[in-house]
């Protein structure tokens, strides 16, 4: 274990520096994310407004705030740059300097961007969820923080998180095929928005519908954390949910592998 | 030390209609055709050699690297290098081996080296003393110091090379593949890089496999060469005996005053007493540009500058070595002429 983490440590380090390195772009790319939250604030406003009811299907308007920024902030713990980053690397052969290296394939990947992570953590992630409770203390005027509900999220963060990057990696794995990924992540990425319940909660879904995409690996993308997060889930369905993830990382995990030692004996490198 | 046998790489291609209702088409519908990029190849290295791997573009160097590095599997076919297949336990056969690709870099495009350096330390493990002596042995022939504190982005292609070839030496590797090493570099430093590569082969024992299309590589590197072209050996032998045999061929390029001078050009006749054989003299002229090529055997380049410059005024005027290319030319030529034996 010990030889491990000094073997792929120095590639969240790197992950740390390649970040900071583009600091414009990393500020550029919040502030675009924090007026997405807005917009979307405004557009729930009117739908609560044309309803006329002060809940819709069990959220009030507080809960959709919490749900929107909450949604976001998750996203920016769980969204993995794997299909993007294992593609470009397919499509310009650059694939060939990781696979010189003695280590292994999505390891470095998966360190690397944990580097990003950790930074994305306590630069953006705590002081932003650190608001959404001061906000929910002014509206209810009482402190709503438990920090066991917190641990649970986080521990189904990491869980989303390890699903989202073995995904990704399957899917960029794909490029291996494809030899080049563009038109797919664009496809895969509106997909997912949709299907992880994180445009509009499942709760609002018909509940066929709903039931079925609560099944379904993508909600515990961004769903599952979240209802875990604004206490949704009564005790025993959030460890129903936390179960599913975990069997889903495994799947995922395993289907990565094979796809890989397949795509591993295709590889034509592309460009000399 | 490197042992490889009737390697094969054989590639499945799209083919591509022209035009825009070909790409139409090619969207629902492609052709395919495979195409041998490596096509039965066999060869051996020994420990310590340094070994001239050529070719015109195209001709599979590269492909075969990649197998040999073991990015690549082979459709058929062996290579042993060191003990070991490269495509059988990745991890453990690239711990002992380096490489570099020209056209790549292996370093972290955001990291000051010295950061890379040391990350590569921690994946190769090596040990702290052994790490510093290795670091003041590349610094001093490869003199990284000026910009080891630089990100790798802000490094000129020449300081990026050094430091590349410095990352696939860290961990003394026992074999060292280098795909197109100079490739774009000015004299200067093709002559750093070169001394460095010597003195590492002289001094660690390292095995060098070395990829080029720059002669002057070959012969300031290499005893022993392997030629290919089109997927297939065409050379394997001393470097010395190649030059002897094919590369007396020179090419002389000017540009003449005015376009009727050229006509008082007669080569034909002017060395009609060298005895000249199919190919040792061709001439070529495009406007006022003329290219002639001859063999240094049958005519020496001074008998070449005399009679040119006495018959024609010329503007510019440049003797140029053959390249690779020529001698593979030449080669095919002999190859034919000899029956087939090399």
């Amino acid at each position: 274990m010990r030889k491990f983490l000094k073997t792929y440590l120095p590639f969240t380090r790197a992950g740390i520096h390649g970040a900071t390195a583009y600091r414009a772009n990393f500020i550029a790319w919040f502030i675009g994310d924090i007026m997405y939250c807005f917009v979307m604030y405004y557009v729930w406003r009117a739908v609560f407004a044309s309803s006329g009811s002060s809940t819709f299907n069990g959220f009030s308007m507080t809960d959709m705030v919490v749900f929107l920024f909450v949604t976001n902030l998750t996203g920016y713990l769980t969204e993995s740059d794997g299909s993007f980053a294992v593609g470009e690397e397919v499509r310009d052969g650059n694939i060939a300097m990781r696979l010189i290296k003695p280590v292994s394939f999505d390891m470095t990947f998966l360190f690397n961007e944990l580097g990003q992570k950790s930074l994305t953590f306590t630069l953006i992630f705590v002081p932003m969820l650190a608001g959404v409770e001061i906000y929910k203390y002014f509206t209810y005027g009482r402190v709503m923080f438990s920090i066991g509900t917190f641990a649970l999220y986080m521990l189904s963060v990491a869980m989303s998180y390890m699903f989202s990057f073995y995904m990704n990696v399957c899917f960029g794995f794909m490029a291996f095929f494809l030899k080049n990924l563009w038109g797919f992540n664009i496809l895969k990425s509106s997909i997912l928005r949709f299907l992880s319940g994180s445009v509009i909660p499942l709760a609002f879904m018909p509940d066929t519908l709903r039931s079925v995409m609560e099944w379904l690996p993508f909600s515990s993308l961004s769903y599952t954390p979240v209802m875990i997060y604004m206490g949704k889930y009564s005790g025993q369905e959030a460890a129903l949910r936390l179960m599913l993830q975990f069997v889903w990382v495994i799947g995922f995990y395993i289907i990565s592998k094979i796809i890989l030692s397949a795509a591993l004996k295709h590889v034509t490198v592309q460009g000399g | 030390m490197i042992q490889v046998e009737n390697l094969q790489k054989y590639f499945k291609k799209t083919v591509k209609q022209p035009g825009f209702m070909g790409s139409v088409k090619s969207i629902f519908h492609s052709e395919k055709e495979t195409v041998k990029a490596v096509d039965d190849i066999s060869f051996h290295v020994d420990k310590g050699e340094i070994l001239g791997f050529i070719g015109p573009n195209g001709a599979g160097k590269s492909t075969v690297i990649k197998m040999l590095t073991g990015i690549l599997t082979p459709t058929a076919g062996n290579c042993i290098i060191n003990g070991q297949n490269p495509q059988k336990n990745r991890k453990k056969y690239v711990k002992e081996i380096g490489v570099v690709f020209g056209q790549r870099t292996q370093l972290w495009w955001d990291l000051p080296l010295t950061e890379t350096y040391a990350v590569l330390r921690e994946i190769y493990e090596v040990d702290e003393a052994k790490f510093t002596k290795q670091m003041e042995f590349l610094n001093e022939v490869l003199e990284l110091q000026p910009f080891i504190n630089s990100p790798v982005r802000t490094l000129s292609l020449g300081q990026r090379m050094r430091a590349d070839i410095a990352a696939s030496l860290l961990h003394n590797p026992k074999v060292l593949f280098l795909d197109e090493p100079t490739i774009g570099l000015d004299v200067v430093v093709k002559d750093n890089i070169r001394r460095a590569i010597s003195k590492i082969n002289r001094e660690e024992g390292t095995t060098v496999i070395l990829t080029t299309h720059d002669l002057e590589d070959i012969s300031s590197l290499c005893k022993r060469i392997v030629m290919i072209d089109h997927g297939k050996k065409v050379y394997d032998g001393s470097l010395y005996n190649l030059k002897q045999k094919y590369g007396q061929m020179r090419e002389l390029n000017f540009e003449a005053a005015d376009e009727n001078s050229i006509l008082a050009l007669d080569y034909e006749n002017a060395f009609a007493s060298n005895g000249l054989g199919e190919g040792d003299l061709t001439f070529k002229a495009d406007g006022t540009m003329v290219t002639v090529a001859f063999n240094t055997d049958k005519i020496s380049v001074e008998q070449m500058l005399n009679y040119t410059l006495g018959t024609v005024h010329v503007k510019d005027i440049n003797v140029k070595d053959a390249d690779i290319e020529e001698i593979i030319r030449r080669l095919y030529k002999g190859d034919a002429e000899h029956g087939g034996s090399i």
